[in-house]
């Protein structure tokens, strides 16, 4: 028994190496700019998905203004750094506290809410928001949007060349993965799942379901609001559309896709569909009319995605990996 | 000094008064059972005791503090643990996982602390797992450690239940139909480890339909009927109370009375 616990052990040690190297040296494989930006944008998926993860996989509340906080990050980063001069560190950290504050103002009220009515505020909350990345134009710089934008800086070291960009997108990745899955597996991880599996349940064990709802919504929104502002100065360029519903509802698929009760799930979920509408990028001699065709549907493939998932494979990916790690066959 | 005081609960749902001026006590060490026919407020009062429910009169008071009003995430910290008539358990997490997650009120990892694994945390997780693994066998659930919760018969969801509660060092643990849907051998089972746990120092108050496990385990029994209590007394009393044999006539416990 033991024996088999540590072969275990030892294969998702390797395995997880094994990616963490591929990951780290993709940039020595590929020189081309277009390849590393597709995968610079799926680490920034990635870390607003690891947020989204904790807040749906684990905590069981849905959010469909994700991408509002994503925007408030990367707008606020961008004006204290072209509008006030501030250094790069200093626009991540004013993104992460207006996200965080952000959240925690959207959250006291609707967490009172459930379900339905939670999505709706959600909801809401990024239509207002879309709205005034539109209006704001002393700020937002309106529909046109945000333009000459600088790459990220941590004093005298810039992160000017794509491959540069990429290793501090996806080192950041990494960083808010590790906290995630710390989080996770502790006292603060078993609460959230237990109000996900009853409320009542996790009331009589002294669990505050209110308390921890808002502390995930807290993180999960600071971790998008840490993405934008990672995304503005990577692509030196921002627009309201960049941060609009339809993303919100990209990052629901991913979440679904991605599977409960998993990090890694979502992550695998993030990365393939922000491949999607790249397909090139990862596909070679891909015709540019099929990219195109897939282009045009991608929305319909995200919403069939969410569809599929739910009927045929509702522990989404995240279910199937778990089934594959302790070897039990598809039941449930 | 009684442990648990219950001073003239009251609780109405509309017209109906669910629970009318009820009155009893609980002494530390004891079994305590509260029964009652379907209906009679046996579920509202306890739902009052853990404050899940607020009393429209009366108060209850715990080792001398007032829990009327309390939030009922706070109930745990005073020493008041509970399960419920429909369990609620966390079906996606293993047995193991449910008993540590009833250990929340008293540990203390937030989520900062969690977030980047100071050492303390690590230590207290340890204990967690390790108090967890000995409070499933209490109520003889070893193999089932490692098993979701979904995933387990109905008979032994209950005692997970009870595992869970325990996890929080109640100094009283309140059962809601603990017995409800368990079998013959799972009910002796059941109330053997009652007997344990209450060994180990816990006050335990039931309310239960089964009178074969009532009638043996508990020291004192309140009768609620209509939400009113009728009679309080020991078993033997209780099982010749003529007003108890008139609250129960027509009901199908009357032959095990």
């Amino acid at each position: 028994m033991r024996e088999r616990i540590d072969m275990r052990l030892v294969v998702a040690a390797v395995l997880g190496l094994t990616v963490v190297a591929a990951v780290a040296g993709l940039p020595f494989f590929t020189s081309e700019r277009y390849i590393l930006r597709v995968f610079t944008f799926a680490g920034v998926n990635v870390i607003i998905i690891t947020g989204m993860a904790l807040l749906f996989g684990y905590a069981g509340q849905v959010s469909l203004g994700h991408a509002a906080f994503f925007g408030v990050g990367a707008y606020a980063s961008a004006f204290v750094v072209t509008q006030l001069g501030w250094p790069w560190i200093g626009g991540v950290i004013v993104a992460i506290v207006l996200t965080a504050t952000g959240g925690l103002l959207l959250a006291l009220p609707s967490l009172r809410l459930k379900g339905h009515y939670l999505a709706m505020a959600t909801l809401a909350f990024g239509e207002i928001m879309r709205v005034v990345f539109t209006e704001a134009r002393t700020v937002t710089g309106g529909p046109d949007g945000l333009s000459g934008i600088p790459y990220p800086s941590l004093g005298p070291l810039a992160f000017d060349s794509a491959s540069a960009s990429y290793w501090l997108v996806w080192a950041v990745a990494g960083i808010t993965l590790l906290l995630a899955a710390n989080l996770v597996r502790s006292r603060a991880g078993r609460a959230m799942r237990a109000l996900h599996g009853s409320e009542l349940g996790a009331t009589a064990c002294g669990i505050d379901i209110t308390g921890i709802k808002v502390r995930v919504f807290v993180i999960s929104a600071s971790f998008a609001g840490l993405a934008g502002a990672l995304y503005a100065h990577v692509v030196g360029f921002i627009s309201p559309s960049t941060f609009s519903l339809h993303v919100s509802v990209l990052l629901v698929a991913m979440a679904v896709l991605g599977g409960t009760s998993s990090l890694l799930g979502p992550v695998i979920a993030a990365v393939l569909l922000t491949l999607i509408p790249f397909s090139d990028a990862v596909i070679p001699g891909l015709s540019r009319s099929a990219l195109e065709t897939i282009q045009e549907w991608q929305e319909d493939i995200y919403g069939l995605t969410i569809i599929a998932v739910m009927i045929f494979m509702p522990g989404g990916i995240g279910g199937l990996l778990r089934r594959i790690g302790t070897g039990r066959s598809a039941e449930r | 000094m009684s442990l648990l005081q219950v001073r003239d609960v009251t609780r109405r749902f509309g017209g109906l008064v669910a629970v009318d001026d009820v009155s009893f006590d609980v002494h530390e060490g004891q079994i305590k059972a509260i029964i009652g026919p379907n209906g009679a407020g046996k579920t509202t009062l306890f739902n009052v005791v853990t404050a899940f429910d607020r009393p429209d009169g009366g108060t209850v008071t715990f080792d001398g503090v007032d829990l009327t009003g309390s939030r009922p995430h706070r109930i745990v910290s005073s020493g008041i643990a509970r399960t419920f008539q429909n369990t609620q358990l966390f079906d996606e997490m293993t047995a193991r996982e449910n008993v540590m997650a009833g250990a929340h009120a008293v540990t203390k990892a937030g989520f900062l602390a969690t977030a980047l694994r100071l050492p303390w945390t690590v230590r207290e997780e340890r204990e967690v797992a390790k108090e967890a693994g000995r409070l499933i066998r209490l109520v003889g659930l070893d193999e089932w450690e490692d098993v979701p919760a979904a995933d387990m018969p109905h008979g032994l969801r209950r005692l997970l239940e009870i595992a869970r509660a325990l996890a929080s060092r109640p100094r009283m643990l309140l059962l809601d139909e603990p017995a409800a849907g368990l079998n013959t051998a799972e009910t002796t089972a059941l109330g053997e480890a009652l007997y344990r746990i209450r060994d180990e120092g816990a006050t335990i108050v039931i309310v239960e339909h089964d009178m074969g496990l009532v009638m043996e385990v508990s020291d004192e029994i309140v009768v609620l009927d209509q939400g009113r209590k009728i009679a309080e007394g020991p078993p033997r009393l209780i099982q010749k109370d003529p007003s108890v044999i008139a609250a129960y006539l027509g009901e199908e416990d009357v032959d095990e009375l």
